[in-house]
């Protein structure tokens, strides 16, 4: 095979399939829970120290940029929750048609904007 | 089939079976918070204190430290081609994994004495 193979990777023209957009997002809401691992630890170790250190987190959680950090992480584990069981239904052969796997990754954006929505509204009212 | 070649399984299924475990406990924490009269330090403390939930949290960290583990290192694999770079990113993923898993031991160790 010669080398001079075209390789065309420019990643905003390749045009993803739904359930791609799923499974892609799937690894970038990981990665960035990962990243959020030692903060949440911080802020559970802060949050059963004291009483006042209980009250410290709620401020920290509070602040304007941190509740944007929030709903960030909360929707990443709303994803990655959503597409989580959708693949682990998949490896159990549930919903492995073509037509039923789209619906499947639909069902997912649909299950997260729920989710997210119902927790914008708790946090509001 | 060689035994070795379950070798290449054995990720695949702890991916898999600490995914169900952490999915039994998000339902359950949720519904905790949800059903919580109210978020104060007393109530909450007394619920991390409770032996059942320090138990149930202490799996979950540790079903979460594997699963990110598995999940960073495919990560990683599919996209740093670089072996030194590679070696060098997976070593910064286990520190932060063990720090935080020994971090949580700890708390939940003081939440126990404590």
């Amino acid at each position: 095979m010669s080398d001079k193979r075209p390789v065309y990777l420019n990643l905003l023209k390749i045009r993803l399939p739904l359930a791609g957009i799923v499974s892609f997002a799937h690894r970038i809401t990981g990665v960035m829970l990962f990243l959020a691992l030692p903060f949440v630890v911080y802020l559970l170790d802060l949050s059963v120290e004291s009483e006042q250190s209980f009250d410290e987190v709620q401020q920290i959680l509070g602040q304007p940029a941190v509740v944007l950090v929030l709903v960030v992480l909360l929707w990443s584990i709303a994803h990655h929750f959503f597409a989580g069981i959708r693949f682990l239904l998949i490896d159990a052969e549930v919903g492995i048609e073509k037509t039923q796997a789209r619906s499947g990754a639909w069902l997912v954006l649909l299950a997260e904007a729920v989710t997210i929505l119902l927790i914008v509204y708790g946090v509001l009212v | 089939m060689s035994l070795y070649v379950l070798e290449g399984l054995r990720p695949w299924v702890i991916q898999r079976v600490s995914a169900v475990y952490i999915v039994l406990f998000i339902l359950y924490a949720t519904y905790c918070f949800f059903s919580a009269d109210n978020i104060a330090f007393e109530p909450w403390k007394n619920w991390f204190y409770n032996p059942f939930n320090t138990t149930v949290v202490g799996i979950f960290v540790l079903a979460l430290l594997f699963h990110a583990w598995i999940g960073m290192r495919d990560v990683v694999l599919d996209y740093v081609h670089n072996i030194m770079l590679r070696i060098f990113i997976l070593a910064m993923l286990v520190g932060v994994l063990i720090g935080s898993g020994l971090w949580v031991f700890r708390i939940l160790l003081l939440s126990v004495v404590g």
